[in-house]
């Protein structure tokens, strides 16, 4: 069992009081999650003792930074079981993705090759490979997903694939919450002769991800919606397909030798991480894997899911009120919804006027969105520190102002 | 002065003074946004068939109308619509604070009275509320009336 209200100690931001006196209902963790006093407490510690560039000069504190620094991206390749790839940080999922598109696939693929992506995807999977299409000609090729199951058609996947060089594919879907067959996905693509890239932004904070034993080519993650600092993600990449690599940021740190007419780059990590890094971030995203891992994961996920699922069922006793997901076994802590009259901005401004914090909105996949033939869900998101009777309270509170209002 | 027929803070239409007071007497946020979707039923609608490209109000979140005219005294009039309660509460705000007004004094109108009623959080930019671009058509198409008439 988790204990919800232990693990509610370690957020300061909690106790905060909005309009009117009432507590706050942090329930966008989709968006970004709450961080713990010990993230907190790790970068305010490294600013005020440690900091100092990394890579470079012979003094204590550059030592200090950079084993910091080093250490962590040691912490994320554990987490993440990535010991036999590499951890190359990024900014974070979307920098990730984009330096697939431009790293690998610019240098690998040629005009009419094929890109699959599926109709889940995040605008950070979708846009980059738009840009491929105009800049070296690869053909997109989409795969659709039931609208009243929410699964992803995975007969068009298996078809989809055949002659593709790459698959995109969400892992666990931001709007919906389902969790994709991604290990059949990445069997399928490799059979095919496809690479495959997995943004796993979504399940970061619910999934023990194994990179290596899941066997994909790429995959991309923040840190932020996993407790860690905004700013900050990485891209694991296996070992053949970091070698097919070419750096697109030239600059500091990259780089092995540098001449007035030609420069040599450096043959780990580093060669993708031109400039000075986020040391900052980096050291507080150990921090929160240090504190995650007091933690069962399989509870963290048991007891969103529970909570989505109460949600989602109470939420659908509301009339006019609209579902969109299934909160089945292994899907991410999200219900977004729609009532049939009520605007979903009226419906957030007011949740907000009651200290209610939730998403709304196209959540970066409007042609996810415009399947269902929508334009904005509301979207309540969860994780280890909500509790049930938060949200009972926030099930409550719109269900008297689509009442009222409506 | 408050002389009751002026366009700017300090200085409001008396219509607009009594919504503005009655705001600032609101309990909290909850019942501001309350009184919001009640005057929102108060608004001269621009029924949904009269929704066009050129009635439509461009970065706001939600989908709203606007259309201006002129009252049987000859005075400004704004008729308007939104999905959104709350977008067409702050459309049927604009339209008493500013009926019956020449096309001059609306021009010359200030949008500062949301920020007096206390309803600046729901127009931040992240929010999108889009009520000062709903503003600034009201004021424009005010200004091609003024073409008409002249």
């Amino acid at each position: 069992m988790l204990d919800v209200n232990a693990a509610r100690k370690d957020f300061p931001i909690l106790k905060r009081e909005m309009a009117g006196g009432r507590p706050l209902v942090y329930l966008d963790n989709s968006a970004t999650t709450q961080k713990p006093q010990q993230v907190i407490d790790a970068m305010s510690s490294y600013y005020r003792t440690s900091n100092s560039n990394v890579h470079r000069s012979a003094h204590t504190l550059a030592e200090e930074a950079t084993i910091g620094f080093e250490e962590s991206r040691e912490k994320i390749r554990n987490w993440f079981g990535a010991g036999e790839s590499r951890v190359v940080f990024t900014s974070g999922t979307t920098e990730a993705i984009n330096l697939v598109a431009q790293s690998w696939a610019k240098v690998n693929l040629n005009e009419g090759d094929v890109v699959v992506l599926t109709e889940m995807e995040h605008h950070a999977d979708i846009v980059p490979w738009q840009m491929l299409t105009s800049e070296i000609g690869v053909e997109l090729r989409w795969v659709p997903f039931d609208l009243e199951t929410f699964e992803l058609d995975m007969g068009a996947y298996e078809v989809a694939v055949q002659g593709a060089s790459l698959v995109g594919a969400v892992h666990t879907s931001n709007v919906l919450g389902v969790r994709n067959p991604v290990e059949q996905m990445v069997e399928l693509a490799h059979q095919a002769g496809a690479k495959v890239l997995i943004d796993a932004a979504q399940a970061a904070p619910h999934d023990r991800i194994g990179f290596d034993s899941l066997g994909a080519d790429f995959l991309a993650l923040s840190a932020h919606k996993m407790g860690g600092p905004t700013g900050i993600g990485v891209l694991l990449i296996n070992e053949v397909a970091f070698q097919q690599m070419q750096p697109f940021m030239g600059g500091g740190d990259m780089i092995r030798e540098v001449h007035f007419d030609y420069s040599t780059y450096q043959e780990n990590e580093h060669r993708f991480e031109a400039g000075t890094p986020r040391i900052a971030e980096a050291i507080g995203w150990g921090a929160a894997i240090d504190w995650l891992a007091k933690w069962n994961v399989e509870s963290i996920h048991e007891h969103g899911l529970e909570l989505a699922r109460f949600t989602a069922d109470s939420l659908r006793s509301i009339p006019g009120m609209r579902v969109f997901g299934r909160q089945a076994d292994g899907d991410g802590a999200v219900v977004s919804f729609l009532h049939d009259t009520m605007h979903a901005n009226d419906l957030a401004v007011m949740l907000d006027a009651q200290g209610f914090a939730v998403r709304t909105g196209h959540h970066c996949a409007q042609p996810l969105l415009r399947r269902f033939d929508i334009a904005a869900t509301n979207r309540a998101s969860f994780w280890l520190y909500n509790t049930l009777e938060e949200a009972s309270a926030f099930v409550e509170a719109t269900r008297d102002i689509c009442q009222r209002y409506s | 002065m408050n002389t009751g027929v002026g366009s700017g803070p300090g200085d409001w239409p008396e219509a607009l003074a009594a919504i503005i007071e009655d705001f600032t007497e609101a309990f909290d946020a909850k019942e501001r946004y309350e009184m919001l979707f009640e005057l929102a039923e108060q608004v001269d609608e621009l029924p949904l068939e009269e929704w066009t490209a050129k009635t439509k109000v461009h970065g706001c979140q939600s989908e709203a109308h606007i259309m201006v005219g002129l009252n049987e005294n000859g005075g400004f009039h704004l008729r308007g619509a939104a999905d959104s309660r709350i977008v067409q509460g702050l459309i049927a705000i604009t339209a008493s604070a500013l009926e019956g007004l020449s096309v001059t004094q609306v021009r010359a109108f200030s949008p500062k009275f949301v920020e007096e009623m206390g309803l600046s959080s729901a127009l931040s930019p992240n929010r999108a509320n889009g009520f000062l671009n709903m503003f600034k058509k009201v004021k424009e198409e005010a200004t091609l009336l003024e073409g008409q008439d002249g």
